[in-house]
C-alpha cells in the first residue's frame, strides 16, 4: 500500500528525515512512535505531498512518486495520491466558516463533483457514523475539541479513501475527550482501514496497531510487533523513550 | 439657508456622483486589490515584481498626480477620456493599491493548516483559494476596507480639478455663482459626514452579518 525507498526530507540545512525504508500492507495499522523532533509528522506529510521529499521514491496504492522526476509529474501524482489518502490533522483544522455538514461534503462538491443531494446524504451517513448527526447544521466554533476531530474525520472518510494518515489526532485534547476520538479510529481499524497514526498514545498504539514504527533522530529505529515493542525493545532509544513515557 | 434648500437638488446631484464614483472605484478596486494580493502570495517571479511595483507606485505618489495623469496626461498620447471615465480609472487603480495590501494581510492571517486541511483532500491550490482561503480573508479584511471605503468617498473631492461635478465642484460652482462660500462648503461638509456616517452603519451591519461562527 504505501512503500519507501531511501527518503531524506531536509528544511534548509536541517534535515529531518534520513534514509527512510519502509512499507505498509493493504489493512495494517501502522502506529509511528517517537520523541518529539524525530520526524514522525513529516514523514507522514511526506506520504501526502504536503511536504515534499528532497530524495528517495514512494509508491502509494500504486503511485509511484520519484523526488528526481520532473516537477510536472511528482505533482500530478502528488494530486493522485491525496485522492488516495484521508488526513487527519492535530489542530482538526476544520473551515470555520462552513457547517459540519458543509465541511464534510466541500471536497466531494468540489473535487469529485458530486451532485449537491447525493453528497449531503454521504456526508449524513458519515455523520452518523461518527455520532454527530445532530451537530449537522452547526459551526465547528460550536463544537469541542473531540467533535471537531470526529467531524474532521468524517471529512476525510467522505473522499473514501484507501489510506487514512492521522497526525497526532488526539494530542490537542483535553483529555477526557480523547476516549471518543481514539473509539472511532477503532472501529475504522476493525472495518480493515489501511491506517498510520502518528501518536502519544501508547496504550492505544499497542491495542490497536499491527506494528509499530519507533523514530528517533529522522530514523526509523525500529520496526516491531507492538508486544514485541513494548516488552522487549531492542535500541537504546526506544528503551529510553518507552522508560520516559511509562513514568507519566 | 434659503440659498442651501433653494439650490439642494444640485448639490444632491453632486453628492449622487460622489457616491456613484466611491461605489464604480470601490467595486473595480476590490477586484483589481484581490488580484493583485494573490498574485503578490502565489504568483511566480514575474507577477510577483509586477503587483509589488504596482502597490509601490500607486502607495507612493499623491492621487491627485495620478488622475491628472490619466486625465491629462494620457491626452499627450492620443487617449482622451471623459472626465468621469478618468476619474473611475485613476481612483480605481488607486484604491485597488490598498485594497491589495488590506487583502495580502488577511490572508497571511489565515493558518496554513486550512490550506493543508483542503489540499489534502484533494483540492488544488486554486480551488483552496477560491472556496476555504478568501472567504475567511474577506471577513478578516472587511473592518480595515471599510476605512478605505470611507477614505475613498471623501478622495473623490479630488477629481473636482478635473471637472467632475461631484460634490466638491457643485458647491465651487454655486460659490462662483453667488459669492457667498460658507453656507454651501458647510453643507457638503455635512453631506459628506452623513454618508460617511451611513456606510460605517451599513459596514457594522455587514460585519455582524458576517460573523455568524
Amino acid at each position: 500500500m504505501i512503500k519507501m525507498y531511501g527518503i531524506f526530507k531536509h528544511f534548509q540545512d536541517n534535515e529531518v528525515l534520513k534514509e527512510i525504508n519502509m512499507e505498509v500492507a493493504n489493512r495494517e495499522i501502522v502506529a509511528v512512535l517517537g520523541p518529539s523532533g524525530s520526524g514522525k509528522s513529516t514523514l507522514l506529510r511526506c506520504i501526502n505531498g504536503l511536504e515534499e521529499i528532497s530524495s528517495g521514491r514512494m509508491d502509494v496504492n500504486g503511485i509511484m512518486v520519484d523526488a528526481a522526476a520532473p516537477k510536472k509529474t511528482r505533482q500530478k501524482n502528488v494530486q493522485a495520491i491525496r485522492l488516495q489518502t484521508g488526513m487527519v490533522f492535530q489542530q482538526f483544522n476544520l473551515y470555520p466558516h462552513k457547517t459540519v455538514i458543509d465541511n464534510v461534503i466541500e471536497a466531494l462538491i468540489t473535487v469529485k463533483k458530486t451532485p449537491k443531494e447525493k453528497a449531503v446524504q454521504k456526508g449524513e451517513t458519515l455523520l452518523k457514523r461518527v455520532g454527530l448527526m445532530d451537530k449537522r447544521n452547526v459551526y465547528p466554533s460550536r463544537l469541542s475539541g473531540g467533535q471537531q476531530q470526529r467531524v474532521a474525520i468524517a471529512r476525510a472518510l467522505a473522499m473514501e479513501p484507501a489510506i487514512m494518515l492521522f497526525d497526532e489526532p488526539t494530542s490537542a485534547l483535553d483529555p477526557e475527550l480523547v476516549g471518543e476520538v481514539l473509539s472511532v479510529m477503532r472501529e475504522l481499524a476493525n472495518e480493515g482501514m489501511t491506517m498510520m497514526i502518528v501518536t502519544h498514545e501508547m496504550k492505544f498504539a499497542r491495542e490497536v496497531a499491527d506494528r509499530i514504527l519507533f523514530m528517533a533522530d529522522g530514523r526509523i529505529v525500529e520496526d516491531a510487533a507492538p508486544a514485541q515493542f513494548f516488552s522487549s525493545p531492542q535500541s537504546e532509544r526506544a528503551k529510553k523513550f518507552l522508560h520516559q513515557v511509562m513514568d507519566n | 439657508m434659503e440659498l442651501i434648500i433653494e439650490n439642494l437638488p444640485f448639490l444632491l446631484k453632486g453628492a449622487y456622483y460622489t457616491l456613484l464614483i466611491t461605489v464604480v472605484s470601490m467595486f473595480f478596486g476590490l477586484i483589481i486589490g484581490i488580484i493583485t494580493a494573490i498574485a503578490r502570495l502565489k504568483g511566480n517571479r514575474f507577477f510577483q515584481g509586477i503587483a509589488r511595483v504596482y502597490v509601490s507606485i500607486i502607495r507612493g505618489t499623491p492621487p491627485l498626480v495620478q488622475i491628472v495623469i490619466v486625465y491629462y496626461g494620457l491626452v499627450d498620447y492620443g487617449i482622451t477620456l471623459g472626465p468621469l471615465t478618468a476619474a473611475y480609472i485613476a481612483l480605481s487603480i488607486n484604491i485597488g493599491a490598498y485594497v491589495s495590501e488590506t487583502f495580502r494581510g488577511a490572508i497571511q492571517a489565515i493558518p496554513k493548516g486550512q490550506t493543508e486541511a483542503a489540499i489534502a483532500t484533494g483540492m488544488t491550490e486554486w480551488q483552496a483559494m477560491k472556496r476555504i482561503i478568501l472567504p475567511q480573508a474577506v471577513r478578516v479584511a472587511i473592518p480595515p476596507l471599510g476605512n478605505t471605503f470611507i477614505g475613498m468617498l471623501k478622495e473623490t473631492s479630488l477629481v473636482s480639478v478635473i471637472t467632475v461635478t461631484e460634490l466638491l465642484r457643485s458647491a465651487q460652482l454655486l460659490v462662483a455663482q453667488y459669492y457667498v462660500y460658507m453656507p454651501f462648503y458647510l453643507a457638503i461638509a455635512v453631506m459628506y459626514w452623513i454618508m460617511s456616517t451611513a456606510f460605517s452603519m451599513i459596514l457594522n451591519k455587514v460585519e455582524k452579518r458576517l460573523s455568524i461562527y
